[in-house]
């Protein structure tokens, strides 16, 4: 396929809003994460509860996976 | 797609093997009218521009003809490119040949775009450089001496066609000339030593023809570049050169004094600094070496490009060489194509190091994204395709690939774009994000797992009972939460019977609401007997609280009577509403003692 037929390549994401998306998914990543973690402390055998753990977990982990990915790009860790 | 595939084969195939297979032979018919030759030697570079104008004496048309090298300069040529003197914008295909007889030879041929019919005339331009071409003469100097080279050629057209009229002009660095050839005519103004005109010479004539000047230019070589393209398609592409520049001129004899040289300013022919050229959509320029960062640079950014002007760490002398990093970051949208899961990278194959650059050898590696499969290259002139590795970095499984290619000799003139293309499927961008999701979540089931590994070797039965009771008290707490707002259903109900006066509708939203109050109060009282076989003393409080709430649900139910009193017209308004303030009255300081309890819990 010749280049003239193609399109330019625009990323998926505008880097313009890559410091953006970093502070608010860290954010949310963070105060799930931190909800997890103390609901890990606090919560004893009798009380805890397992589907609980492993929702507020997910939710954590995709929030921090996705701001860790843009926050690498912010500071210019093009992976 | 094939033919091209079949072709990108063949290029490097026309520099190794067909340079020999290609066979051409002298037309005898082909005879040079008029040739004006220009020699650069203005720096370290040898630049020549040949206008040859040939005529066709023959019968047949032509279609190509042969362009020689210089046997003084025979092996350094860089590049080579022809155009015709009427179109000069339309490149002519040039490629290496050999003729038979003439074996010694380095030939080119250039091919015409039509061919030239018998009687007519064409003038070919033909644009060629040399590198390492000029030869430092004396060979070392101090530091306080200028640097005088000697370029050494051949005072005609080395033409394998009869020449019938030709000049040569010579334009040298400066008006220093220590001596040059004084074959008759010849004339010198400043800086131009014109040869010529010269009548009729025979095919392959030579003459010597040898200019000693002095050439203080500098004389800086990249012995070696390597440049990473490693693309993004999270929108970037980053650059980095490692470059390795040496001095290529007249070496240094005798010490370095740097008070010398910072008093008296000499030192002409060393390097102090250069300036690089980089695209303008450059970002996060760096420049360092083995030890980090060379704060010696300035970076300018103009409409059409960023100049950087480099300063090494030491003035370069001749022979002394140094190496560093420059890198910089530009957006994917300048230089990447797609259509669907097809891309394209287009970029710069060398870009620019410094003016009148020479680059003795260049690798190329372009690092793709991971996932990228059916690689093509497609490059303006021959370069030689290495095997393919494979980079990793952060957040790669498999590896990213590597196209390594390869080119020596290159100059200014190779500055042009080469591209890379290849399939990748966009989804495959996601799997860098989940990567780090998965290996969140893996930490997270880690820590949902190591909190419940209990590695004490004694069972404290005490502690035990004191976190069951805790966790029986905390549900305790919650059942009642959820009681208290089924009272507040009740109340709902009342109000809506008063309006509506539906007894259906009020039998059955009471039945409902009752069914979950007794599920609840039964599961206190199920948590009740548990505290109890604890032996815990909070079950007291909690049957006390299930005490009162039987008072309170008492009055509810007296609520619920007055109101279907009210409805059916058995008390009137009045009554009604005196012991509906008396109820709530009582209610309120029920409930006030319930909160007291459950916060004591």
């Amino acid at each position: 396929m010749d280049i003239e037929s193609m399109n330019r390549y625009v990323s998926p994401i505008n880097p313009a809003v890559f410091p953006h998306l970093t502070v608010v998914l860290l954010g949310i990543g963070i105060f799930f994460m931190a909800w997890f973690f103390v609901y890990e402390v606090t919560s004893t055998k009798f009380t805890r509860d397992l589907y609980k753990e492993l929702s507020v977990s997910l939710v954590a982990s995709v929030f921090m996976g996705f701001g860790v990915l843009f926050l690498l790009l912010w500071v210019g860790i093009f992976v | 797609m094939r033919g091209k595939v079949f072709y990108l084969f063949l290029v490097p195939f026309f520099v190794s093997v067909l340079c020999k297979v290609n066979q051409d032979t002298v037309d005898n018919n082909i005879v040079v009218t008029q040739v004006e030759r220009k020699i650069d030697i203005a720096s370290h570079l040898v630049k020549t521009y040949t206008s040859i104008t040939i005529e066709n004496k023959g019968s047949s048309t032509v279609r190509s003809v042969l362009f020689v090298v210089d046997p003084a300069l025979k092996g350094k040529l860089s590049f080579i490119g022809a155009v015709t003197k009427d179109n000069k914008d339309d490149k002519l295909t040039v490629v290496p040949t050999t003729v038979k007889d003439h074996s010694d030879k380095e030939i080119y041929r250039v091919q015409l775009r039509s061919g030239l019919d018998a009687g007519k005339t064409v003038t070919v331009e033909v644009d060629a450089v040399y590198a390492h071409a000029l030869t430092p003469y004396p060979a070392q100097i101090t530091q306080a001496e200028k640097q005088y080279v000697v370029y050494e050629g051949n005072l005609y057209l080395y033409s394998p066609y009869k020449t019938l009229s030709q000049k040569t002009t010579v334009t040298a660095a400066s008006t220093s000339l220590e001596s040059y050839t004084k074959t008759k005519p010849v004339s010198v103004s400043e800086n131009i030593i014109t040869y010529g005109p010269f009548d009729e010479k025979a095919p392959f004539t030579e003459a010597p023809l040898r200019v000693h000047e002095e050439n203080n230019s500098p004389f800086l070589t990249v012995s070696y570049l390597e440049r990473l393209l490693e693309v993004s398609h999270w929108g970037n592409v980053a650059i980095e050169e490692h470059v390795d520049v040496t001095h290529t001129g007249a070496t240094l004899k005798g010490p370095f004094s740097r008070f010398d040289y910072q008093r008296s300013q000499d030192g002409v022919s060393s390097i102090k600094s250069f300036k690089t050229s980089l695209p303008a959509a450059a970002r996060d320029v760096y420049y360092r070496d083995e030890i980090g960062n060379i704060s010696t640079s300035h970076m300018r950014e103009l409409d059409d490009a960023v100049d950087i002007e480099l300063r090494p760490r030491f003035p370069l002398f001749g022979g002394w060489k140094t190496r560093y990093f420059l890198g910089y970051n530009v957006p994917s949208y300048e230089y990447l194509f797609n259509k669907g899961d097809n891309y394209a990278l287009k970029i710069r194959f060398v870009d620019h190091v410094y003016d009148d650059m020479v680059i003795d050898e260049a690798v190329v590696r372009v690092i793709l994204p991971e996932g990228a499969k059916n690689i093509e290259v497609r490059t303006p002139y021959a370069v030689k395709r290495e095997e393919d590795e494979l980079h990793y970095t952060y957040l790669d499984t498999t590896g990213r690939p590597v196209i390594v290619l390869r080119k020596e000799n290159l100059v200014e003139s190779h500055i042009q774009e080469f591209e890379v293309h290849y399939t990748f499927q966009r989804l495959m961008l996601f799997q860098e994000p989940f990567l780090v999701v998965g290996a969140f979540y893996l930490l997270f089931v880690a820590v949902i797992i190591y909190v419940r590994l209990d590695f004490s070797i004694t069972k404290d039965e005490a502690k035990e009972s004191r976190m069951r009771v805790a966790s029986l008290v905390e549900e305790v707490q919650s059942t009642q939460d959820r009681r208290s707002a089924l009272y507040q259903s009740y109340d709902d109900a009342i109000n809506r019977f008063k309006t509506s006066k539906d007894v259906n509708a009020f039998v059955a939203s009471r039945k409902k609401v009752d069914a979950d109050y007794r599920s609840l109060t039964s599961q206190i009282q199920s948590l009740q007997q548990q505290m109890k076989a604890e032996g815990s003393d909070i079950a007291e409080k909690v049957s006390e609280l299930q005490r009162l709430d039987s008072q309170y649900k008492d009055q509810i139910t007296l609520a619920i009577t007055m109101a279907e009193k009210l409805v059916s017209g058995k008390v009137n308004r009045q009554q009604y509403l005196d012991s509906e303030t008396s109820i709530n009255s009582k209610r309120e300081d029920i409930y006030q003692k319930m909160e007291a309890l459950r916060a004591t819990l």
